[in-house]
């Protein structure tokens, strides 16, 4: 009964435009006033609020995007653009080969799916449009490549994950999403041959190792971030929030030795790093009143009677939680569906002996696709409004894109090596 | 009147998280020369993470930055959204007032009666979740701003 309400209300308050955050923790409350007195549920719940943010690795997601926003003002991203022509802008379909390697070198720098887009559409989007590339195929090329970055280490999407799993490692899930994340770059560089043969887009510059090596060495510094953020965290030499605050600095410097970045621009690119934050944190504290009502109503344990009742097979229950989880990405956000559907989902495939850095990997693969779809998908807004056209226009092109990334969960899923190579090789298990 | 509490907020937020990252800093520059890190450091940086969480909240919500499924709003006539719109902003208020005022009023009360503080700084913890309600009180206002000027425009 108390379940009922909790998911009816909440479908009701996000159904109708309240913000999200806000109608996980009305649900919640209203759930908990159901079984527990008012003052003490009101008193649980602000606790509830303040306590979920008291969390040393939480911290890391701030600094990231702080780290994200002072790159987005300098010209990282077109280095890296220029380094990725160098790699692969011979191939045929050239510029949509840049557009996803360069889309997921800055994604892994920024952290952020939608940065990455509206970076690389902005900067590519016209140059591709000029050189006869369909517009609505650069922007698919550019939205679905967006994802790369959430998986790719450093991401903040798989810090909420570890939070809200309850402390999968962190170190652990960064390592597990690098060969994911080079798995979707391959099926989409693909998909951008096999639709570049069919309507004939053209064929880049020819390149030299000469330019690939001074591009690579102009890229150095900024990719030399990832080495020091992911390599210092997995030797143990730093926790992934003191990271998280080097690469803070690390990027302050860099732009201050380029002369991008300066001491005057930094109050706007704190208070906009603030915003970003602030919205995934009040997810996040609203979010743990609602796990304590569903631990309280024992959501996880019925539903993995429930699964049960259905299959005892890993793999169907795998299959189903996958179906569920795109379905959920349809209307609500990575952040959000992450927080909600971790503590739900977890506990059931940890049965099956599901590994839980594998099961993060599969979930935030899976949300991914969830934020290319309309009619509610981050990236895919992102997407059209850097390249100004309509979602209509953008649905065919996309079609081979969505293919090839559920393709990739399809690969992620059932083979858990996938995951789980690297952080075994480093001693994580 | 949105207009001064969006400036002087905002500056309070970079100041915390100014204040934040200099502090993670000094932890991590600490342990590394002195070989030890301050216990007070780690503390202070998850009371300053609460508080730039929670007034971050509410100036997030003053910009309206909150992420929202505007399906049903989009599809509304210009008066059924405003008369929605005035809706959600009643439910936040009240939300931010029975949760965020009265829940986080009641909290500090008992933590104050407690004479609860902080292991490493000694703080008095109601201190630290005097961000609770301060955040409230301004989520309240600025849906209340909101709602006074969607009746303006209408006029």
């Amino acid at each position: 009964m108390e379940v009922i309400i909790l998911v009816l209300s909440f479908l009701i308050l996000i159904a109708i435009g309240v913000p999200i955050a806000w109608s996980i923790g009305m649900s919640s409350i209203l759930t908990m006033l159901m079984s527990i007195s008012t003052l003490p549920a009101l008193t649980t719940v602000a606790q509830r609020m303040a306590t979920g943010l008291e969390s040393f690795s939480l911290m890391a997601i701030p600094f990231f995007i702080i780290a994200g926003h002072i790159m987005n003002r300098g010209g990282i991203a077109k280095r890296l653009v220029s380094f990725a022509k160098a790699m692969v802008g011979s191939l045929p379909g050239g510029l949509t080969h840049v557009n996803i390697v360069g889309s997921m070198l800055f994604g892994a720098i920024s952290g952020s799916a939608v940065a990455a887009i509206s970076a690389l559409g902005t900067m590519l989007g016209p140059e591709m449009e000029k050189s006869g590339y369909d517009k609505a195929h650069s922007a698919a090329a550019n939205i679905s490549a967006g994802t790369m970055g959430l998986l790719i280490p450093p991401s903040n999407v798989i810090i909420v994950y570890s939070l809200a799993s309850g402390g999968v490692s962190i170190a652990a899930l960064f390592l597990a999403g690098y060969i994911p994340g080079l798995i979707i770059c391959l099926l989409l560089m693909l998909t951008a041959v096999i639709v570049t043969r069919k309507k004939n887009f053209p064929t880049g510059d020819r390149t030299s190792i000469k330019r690939l090596i001074k591009t690579g060495i102009e890229a150095l510094p900024s990719l030399l971030l990832l080495i020091v953020v992911v390599g210092g965290i997995v030797a143990g030499i730093f926790t992934a929030t003191e990271a998280s605050a080097v690469a803070v600095l690390y990027c302050l410097i860099l732009l201050f030795i380029y002369r991008e970045v300066s001491l005057s621009d930094l109050p706007s690119i704190i208070i906009d790093s603030v915003s970003t934050t602030a919205i995934v944190l009040l997810l996040v504290s609203t979010s743990m009143s609602m796990s304590w009502v569903l631990s309280y109503e024992n959501v996880p344990q019925d539903l993995s009677t429930f699964l049960f009742s259905i299959s005892d097979n890993k793999y169907v229950i795998l299959f189903i939680i996958n179906l569920a989880l795109l379905l959920v990405g349809i209307f609500i956000d990575i952040t959000p569906a992450v927080l909600i559907f971790t503590p739900i989902f977890l506990p059931v495939v940890q049965n099956l002996g599901i590994h839980p850095t594998h099961f993060g990997i599969v979930m935030i693969l899976n949300l991914c696709i969830g934020i290319c779809t309309p009619p509610v998908g981050s990236a895919l807004f992102v997407g059209v409004s850097v390249a100004e056209i309509s979602i209509r226009k953008l649905i065919r092109p996309m079609l081979p894109f969505y293919l090839a990334l559920l393709l990739a969960l399809l690969v992620v899923t059932y083979i858990p090596e996938v995951s789980l190579l690297l952080p075994r090789l480093f001693g994580y298990d | 009147m949105k207009v001064v509490i969006d400036k002087y907020l905002s500056v309070l937020l970079i100041v915390l998280m100014t204040l934040m990252t200099l502090d993670v800093l000094w932890g991590v520059f600490t342990r590394y020369v002195y070989g030890n890190q301050a216990d007070w450091s780690e503390e202070l940086a998850k009371f300053l993470l609460i508080w730039v969480g929670l007034l971050g909240a509410a100036y997030a919500s003053g910009q309206k930055l909150h992420l929202t499924i505007d399906l049903v709003t989009d599809s509304l006539s210009p008066q059924g959204q405003k008369r929605l719109l005035y809706f959600i902003n009643v439910l936040v208020i009240i939300f931010a007032f029975s949760v965020l005022i009265v829940g986080g009023g009641n909290l500090i009360y008992i933590t104050n009666i407690l004479g609860q503080t902080s292991p490493a700084l000694q703080l008095p913890m109601y201190l630290v979740y005097m961000a609770i309600p301060i955040s409230g009180i301004l989520v309240v206002t600025y849906r209340c701003l909101d709602i006074s000027m969607s009746f303006r425009t209408s006029r």
